[in-house]
């Protein structure tokens, strides 16, 4: 199988819905010109990210009328956006959903919030308590948002539960500017060389520009493939959509020569934490 | 000893402070920038950065002279108006400091520095104003930490680009930018007196002191772990002192909670709300 992502590293006003709602129809079209099948924007898209008590203005059930005009895009293209939902239960979640066929196919609740140093999202949001993990047309998909991807336990489960396609909406303030690239950048490549290279999964690591109140996001969203490696690149801080490939055709015959996934036992995980709850 | 995790890839902070200059005005619905310029070196990079993120003509920065101001001073503005492509402005404050300072016999000269630094404050606001323009301030990380500015003179702006970049990363990336050697090479000072220097006052060269704030504040080691590293008992201790002394500075007045939601406290929006 093969499939063509968009990208769309874009730049979210903070807190203003209808803007966002209006630049992701104008990045969608753009990606219909060209044919995109499926098109990934960052943490937080249709929100912006320092929203603080904005939360309570902007969070929405992802079948609200405000989507709609996605929704109805979503007919001819896949879209996976960042947005906070409302709960039935009220609880605003820092979540992403996935739209395909006209339809709200799965919501993605963010697992880890990050809470320390220049972060406070358990302040402002629910915890997401479940992986991620769902059938679409680009075979068996998964979302993380963000830190999740920084979990590898999560993401490994992941993997051994089938996911072939993970998507990773991000929104990465920048920091260490000591070096050839940022520290931040490095510790991504860590994640997305991992999760490929040894969990087998393409990724799509989509991650926003701009500033809200000093934190400056890179960017840098990348493709990654499980043989080519990072096969999209996009730049860092600057508002871009990129298209990349997924070939899926090659991936059997690599599995065959480093069948990591085929040895995956989640018995071993499951028996140790038995035996640790147990001891 | 030398602390490397203090450089910098300065093309990519260059990139990155004129993008967060460029974007901080523009979301806050603002073209222009105002910026006081004092013939030292943080001031000489801020208005750089400034006009190659805004364009020359975007960018309205004024020298404000006292009488006591040294002739560096005005040499080294000068020659930074000239590299920027930027018509000398000048506004002299000895008048209206001296109105008050007349009646204040006996001031001392900390007093008097305050009391510059907090009219030169008003004299960027009030041109802001006639600008339609922010107040880009040119405070470093180091004096920040340390407390070596003075509240709502100086220190007050609306943006700090280079506020988290210590006085040693200042030079370096004045360096890369090709700012004037003069005004790279010469000693800090506030020019608040003369012969005033920073490092006369602070007790000890930037290039020592930014290693410790780097040690103490960005690595997160205790004083005993910094000394053990071979800096001075004495001046790291000074050093922690000046950071706790100074953290009023560095936040806004606490307000008295009553109701459920306080100014401060729980009522929590980004600066940029609804821009």
């Amino acid at each position: 199988m093969t499939y063509t992502v968009a990208l769309a590293q874009v730049n979210p006003a903070c807190g203003d819905l209808e803007y966002n709602v209006k630049m992701h129809v104008a990045q969608v079209e753009q990606a219909l010109e060209v044919g995109a099948d499926l098109i990934v924007f960052p943490e937080l898209s249709l929100t912006g990210y320092m929203l603080k008590d904005q939360t309570l203005d902007v969070m929405r059930p992802a079948d609200c009328p405000e989507f709609t005009g996605l929704r109805e895009l979503s007919r001819h293209i896949a879209i996976c956006a960042g947005f906070v939902e409302q709960g039935t239960d009220g609880i605003p979640y820092n979540s992403a959903f996935f739209m395909d066929a006209g339809e709200v196919c799965h919501v993605h609740r963010k697992m880890y919030l990050p809470t320390h140093g220049m972060f406070e999202e358990l302040k402002f949001f629910g915890r997401g308590g479940e992986l991620s993990i769902f059938d679409t047309r680009f075979g068996r998909t998964g979302i993380v948002i963000c830190r999740d991807l920084f979990h590898p336990l999560e993401v490994s489960t992941m993997a051994a539960l089938g996911v072939e396609l993970l998507l990773a909406p991000s929104a990465m303030p920048a920091r260490g500017f000591g070096g050839e690239e940022l520290a931040i950048e490095h510790t991504v490549g860590l994640a997305l060389g991992s999760v490929s290279t040894f969990l087998g999964m393409f990724v799509v690591y989509v991650n926003r520009v701009g500033f809200d109140d000093g934190l400056g996001f890179y960017g840098g969203s990348a493709l990654s493939d499980p043989v080519e490696g990072i096969t999209v690149s996009a730049p860092r801080f600057e508002a871009v959509q990129l298209l990349g490939t997924v070939d899926t055709s090659h991936i059997a015959r690599h599995r065959y020569q480093l069948p990591i996934r085929r040895e995956e036992d989640l018995a071993i995980v499951r028996r140790a934490l038995e035996t640790r709850r147990n001891s | 000893m030398t602390v490397d995790a203090l450089a910098l890839n300065n093309a990519l902070v260059e990139d990155y402070l004129k993008r967060f200059v460029q974007e901080e005005l523009h979301t806050s619905g603002f073209t222009e920038a105002c910026i006081a310029l004092s013939g030292g070196l943080d001031s000489a990079l801020v208005l750089k950065l400034a006009v190659d993120a805004l364009g020359v003509g975007h960018v309205h920065t004024i020298f404000l002279p006292y009488k006591t101001s040294s002739p560096e001073s005005r040499r080294d503005a000068h020659a930074m108006f000239e590299f920027c492509g930027i018509p000398w402005q000048e506004l002299d404050i000895s008048g209206m400091a001296d109105e008050y300072l007349t009646l204040q016999p006996g001031i001392d000269r900390l007093r008097t520095g305050n009391l510059l630094a907090r009219l030169r404050m008003a004299v960027i606001f009030d041109q802001s104003k006639k600008e339609n323009a922010l107040v880009v301030g040119t405070s470093n990380k180091s004096e920040l930490l340390v407390g070596y500015s003075t509240w709502y003179g100086d220190m007050a702006c609306a943006i700090m680009p280079i506020g988290d970049l210590y006085k040693t990363q200042v030079r370096s990336l004045a360096r890369h930018l090709g700012l004037p050697q003069q005004v790279i090479a010469k000693p800090p000072s506030a020019d608040l007196w003369a012969g005033q220097t920073d490092e006369g006052e602070i007790g000890v060269s930037y290039e020592t002191l930014d290693q410790v704030l780097f040690l103490l504040v960005d690595q997160r080691c205790p004083a005993a772990e910094v000394i053990s590293e071979g800096f001075d008992a004495d001046l790291v201790h000074g050093v922690e002192d000046k950071i706790q002394s100074s953290q009023f500075k560095r936040t806004l007045p606490p307000i008295a909670k009553l109701s459920q939601r306080t100014v401060g406290i729980d009522f929590l929006y980004p600066r940029d709300w609804g821009k």
